[in-house]
């Protein structure tokens, strides 16, 4: 009778457990983004490198083409790009869309030239996974998407529908087992985990 | 070359600890004495191993080692020498060799400090931090290597401290922190011991007080930098936010106020026996959950994005692993202890019962608070937030009953007392109360009931701690730890009254305002004089400045407004004029459009008084440990060490000891 | 002279009123302070694990992106009007006070308030997501602190 008032610290700490061990799975960058299964938006957009060439979602169909949205600002990019650049050595057609932080617009008008250096200084540093890259100035087709941040990335079928997505990096773990399998001929299924 | 020593120290370090925390545990069962001699050689063979590994990652940081990619990530040439070192705990990796660098410093301590206690007791609390030691390095070792290369490629400057951490405040905040977090383990090292050895009697308690002590004080010190940092830096003058990091560090503060106070009853009276270890267990496991739940991102997962959940589950492990062994063992050890002392209903024994009941249910509320989001969640309920208005609204009722019983508490007899007796000595608290009472409503308009009510009664324990410290005194001297106890109740009023009159008291008001125009709060002109740009050595600022004036008084302000390229981070340094009865406090919001910005001035009365409240407890706690009677046990460990004592002589040694601390 | 049996009862008796006592409050400080989380889709057409709607008047939580060129400000005064949106419909957001730091359209938020009619939120406390990056959680915990925005003015708070 005694001895069961002893259990009680135990018993409250191994239910308290339990709630942790499920949050702790319960990645919150699964949340499902209201897009998917849905078709690419629309857009017109220039290229980052160069305003004269314009880009449309006509430059995205005909293929799987993973879809990228970044910035150098982010930590998390950083980590993911020489992954994404083994993608692309697989065959993978990864397409960039470029998110300015906008934090920077507050001091000064943001300088695209600034940006462009940065972006090849970065992209030469840890390899570039992108076939091109769009500069989402105004952010509408980020807005269009969903997207809430960066890293960002979405999963287009040749048709132009988005067949997967991923809030935060795409790493081998979440590549093999949400985006490999959708690919038709299982590109980057080989990939090792030897990067780093 | 540095840091791969670093690693290898860090990897024989682990070794060590497995020895640790299995050969000097068999040794004192089965009483092998070379087993049990291995113990202390081996935590200071740790210390020092882990010493030359957080040198290593220092020197790292000092000299700019960007071929670490940890240093590479959070450092950078321009920052100066003090937020470089201090950068070596800035993030993750680092902040974990830290925790286990304290972690040995705690044990080498009780090594060095226990000369005059059993060699098996000893050598039992020794194995213990040492098993703690283990998850924390396999940790560090296998999931965070802080000493990892970024070859072939590496950066050639790196990516620069967070600019929130570069901030006098941050450099010794963590520290602090940690100092109290590990320092609950010797308690719970001490507390496990007993139970495995089965000695449940008085001796742990009493040698486990000044580590507690110790542990409490810095971890009080590490709330208090750290709810003084949020004040100035995060610049709209708040000062505590029950967000689940400032949570995690609060639950082991409850617990180990409770703890406290429950070892001085076990201590001295023989009684709550049981209880006091389970709050020993209860304060370092805390400690371990809130590390959980800090580094696994599980709660402030707004912005944080587990991509990995490994680290998570390597520590969740670990938790049911130390946590939950040592509950077992409670519960199936501590029914043999039967505390014999009786004492009646109204006795100091029940005050500190009463004491340390609202001290685990605020510790219940607090873990609700921040567990019920997750719960929630994970039943399929939706997102939700609990925020400062509930805890508010429960420690405005718990205050009550807890001060009412730390004012009498001090008064009453062990054993047994008539209320009759000290009825008369709880009016003196009365006059100044009623004064201050209505100076406050006269004076700061002062009006809401539990406001007025924590003034008043804040002023009286202020008033009877006092009362009882000349009355007392005047017998015989005081030994320092009543001293150190009547300061810390001291700090708890101070504390309170900070509270009460700075939530209500605090006038802000925020307004579009251009260069030239003025603002009045509370009887103080703030007149915005010019704004200027800034180049800082990291960051570009834009600096506003303020002249303000209330007759008597007038000085100028200057709040600023900080861009880190490196980080593209906005930063708010508020504009302050300290003092101890009100603070002054302008921060710059953004810029409208003209030469509008968008500005907030606050008159902040007493603000002050929380963080010296704080520093009373600080202070209370070092006059505890500095008593006499813990000084002597540690002086007689140095007359004793020349001639090796045998085990009879430690024993008469306990004894005397035993007879000096019942003489106080 | 009571017995010690008898006050061993009342101990107990004043031990589980007490008791009762505290958990009556703090269940009744819980239900009147918790924020269930609203995206804007959600205001409008319920939630989505539930269906529920939020009534009007209930306090809440909504995150969501501030839509380009939607910000509308007071030249006189700190009041400011915003929509906010995710993929689906927008909701009016008014706030009268200072923005975070890192408040700007096209960026995310979230905002504590109260829902005054179908689609509009008066907020007391507007929270910018302090980076739009997803982070590991040790580097968001090294950032620990930004996203604390003063709550001012909240009538809720025990103290009024």
């Amino acid at each position: 009778m005694k001895n069961y008032k002893l259990l009680i610290p135990i018993v409250a700490f191994l239910l308290v457990s339990i709630f942790l061990y499920k949050g702790l799975y319960s990645d919150p960058t699964n949340i499902e983004n209201a897009n998917l299964a849905k078709p690419f938006p629309e857009f017109q957009l220039a290229d980052l490198m160069d305003e004269n060439r314009l880009y449309s979602k006509a430059d995205l169909l005909g293929e799987y083409t993973l879809i990228n949205v970044w910035g150098t600002w982010c930590v998390t990019c950083r980590v993911e790009l020489p992954f994404m650049t083994q993608l692309r050595q697989q065959g993978v057609k990864i397409v960039g869309v470029y998110y300015d932080n906008a934090a920077e617009a507050a001091f000064g008008e943001l300088d695209v030239r600034q940006t462009r250096r940065e972006v090849t200084e970065m992209l030469a540093q840890l390899g570039n996974p992108f076939q091109f890259n769009i500069y989402d100035e105004k952010r509408d087709l980020s807005l269009d998407l969903g997207v809430t941040g960066a890293p960002e990335s979405f999963l287009i079928d040749d048709k132009g529908t988005i067949i997967a997505h991923r809030r935060g990096a795409i790493d081998h773990r979440v590549w093999q087992n949400e985006f490999a399998p959708l690919l038709p001929n299982n590109h980057g299924s080989n990939l090792s985990e030897q990067q780093k | 070359m540095l840091p791969e020593i670093g690693h290898f120290s860090l990897l024989i370090s682990l070794v060590f600890s497995v020895c640790l925390a299995i050969f000097p545990l068999i040794g004192a069962q089965k009483k092998i004495v070379e087993f049990v001699a291995l113990a202390k050689p081996l935590v200071y063979a740790n210390f020092t191993l882990l010493s030359v590994a957080f040198f290593c990652l220092s020197w790292a940081f000092y000299h700019n080692d960007f071929s670490v990619t940890y240093v590479a990530m959070n450092s950078n040439s321009d920052l100066p020498w003090y937020y470089r070192l201090s950068a070596v705990w800035g993030a993750h990796e680092g902040s974990l060799l830290l925790w286990v660098w304290i972690l040995s410093l705690w044990t080498a301590g009780v090594a060095f400090f226990s000369s005059s206690l059993d060699d098996d007791d000893v050598a039992r609390v020794l194995a213990v931090m040492g098993f703690i030691a283990i998850g924390f390095l396999a940790f560090v070792i296998f999931t965070s290597n802080p000493f990892e290369r970024t070859f072939p490629m590496f950066p050639i400057d790196g990516r620069d401290l967070n600019p929130l951490l570069q901030d006098v405040g941050l450099i010794i905040h963590p520290p602090m922190l940690y100092m109290g977090y590990v320092g609950f383990s010797v308690a719970f090292a001490f507390a496990v011991a007993a139970l495995i050895g089965g000695k449940l009697d008085a001796t742990w308690a009493r040698w486990s007080r000044p580590w507690t002590l110790s542990a409490w004080g810095f971890l009080t010190a590490g709330i208090t930098l750290g709810s003084w940092w949020a004040y100035y830096e995060l610049g709209w003058g708040g000062w505590w936010f029950w967000d689940p990091v400032e949570n995690a560090s609060f639950m082991p503060w409850l617990a180990g106020t409770a703890l406290i106070h429950s070892l001085a009853v076990t201590e001295k009276r023989g009684a709550f026996k049981s209880w006091t270890v389970l709050l020993a267990i209860s304060a370092f496991s805390l400690s371990l959950l809130g590390t959980f739940l800090v580094r696994s991102g599980i709660l402030v997962s707004v912005h944080a994005f587990a991509s990995d959940p490994t680290r998570g589950l390597f520590i969740l492990v670990y938790l049911l692993i130390v946590i939950g062994g040592a509950l077992t063992l409670y519960a199936w050890r501590a029914d043999k202890v039967v505390s014999t002392h009786r004492y009646k209903l109204f006795s100091r024994e029940v005050l500190l019962f009463v004491n340390n009941v609202l001290l685990v249910a605020a510790l219940v509320v607090v873990l609700l608070g921040t567990l019920l989001p997750l719960v929630h969640k994970e039943i399929g309920l939706g997102s939700i937030s609990i925020g400062a208005p509930f805890f508010d609204s429960v420690s405005s009722i718990w205050f009550i009953p807890f001060i009412i019983a730390l004012s009498i508490g001090p008064f009453v007899r062990w054993k047994q007392d008539r209320f009759s007796r000290i009825k008369t000595k709880l009016f003196v608290g009365a006059v100044p109360a009623a004064i201050v009472a209505i100076t406050c409503y006269l004076m700061l308009q002062i009006n809401t009931f539990f406001s007025l009510l924590g003034v008043v009664l804040a002023t009286w324990l202020a008033a009877l701690v006092v009362y009882e410290l000349i009355t007392s005194g005047k017998k015989n001297p005081l030994p320092l730890s009543h001293w150190g106890m009547s300061l810390g109740h001291l700090g708890f009023a101070a504390l309170v009254i900070g509270i009460a009159i700075t939530k209500v008291a605090s006038v802000d008001k925020s307004v579009r305002i251009s260069p030239g125009q003025s603002v009045t709060v509370n009887n103080y002109e703030f007149k915005f004089t010019a704004v200027e740009q800034f180049e800082g050595p990291n960051y570009s600022a834009y600096h506003a400045l303020f002249d303000v004036s209330n007759g008597s008084d007038s000085f100028s302000l200057k709040a600023e407004k900080r861009y880190y390229k490196m980080h593209s981070n906005v930063m708010t340094e508020a504009g302050i004029d300290p003092g101890l009865w009100r603070d002054i406090y302008i921060s710059l919001g953004e810029q409208l459009d003209g030469d509008a910005w968008a500005v907030t001035a606050n008159v902040k009365p007493f603000v002050r008084w929380i963080w010296l409240g704080g520093v009373l407890m600080v202070l209370g706690s070092i006059m505890c440990i500095l008593d006499k009677r813990y000084r002597k046990i540690l002086s007689w460990r140095a007359q004793r060490q020349p001639s090796e004592a045998g085990p009879v002589e430690s024993v008469s040694a306990n004894k005397v000891i035993e007879q000096k601390v019942k003489f106080e | 002279m009571t017995t010690r049996r008898q006050k061993r009862l009342y101990a107990g008796l004043s031990l589980l009123v007490g008791l009762a006592v505290t958990v009556g409050l703090i269940l009744y400080a819980l239900s009147e302070n918790i924020d269930l989380f609203y995206t804007p889709s959600e205001i409008i057409h319920g939630k989505k694990e539930t269906g529920v709607k939020p009534t009007v008047g209930q306090r809440l939580r909504i995150g969501g992106m501030v839509v380009e060129g939607s910000v509308k400000r007071d030249p006189e005064s700190l009041m400011v009007e915003f929509e906010l949106q995710d993929t689906g419909p927008k909701v009016v957001v008014r706030y009268d006070g200072i923005l975070p730091d890192l408040f700007r359209e096209g960026q995310g938020i979230v905002a504590n308030g109260y829902l005054r009619e179908g689609n509009v939120i008066e907020a007391f406390e507007v929270l910018a997501k302090h980076d739009e990056e997803y982070m590991p959680p040790d580097l968001a915990e090294a950032m620990k602190g930004i996203k604390h925005v003063k709550p001012s003015e909240n009538p809720e708070l025990g103290y009024q």
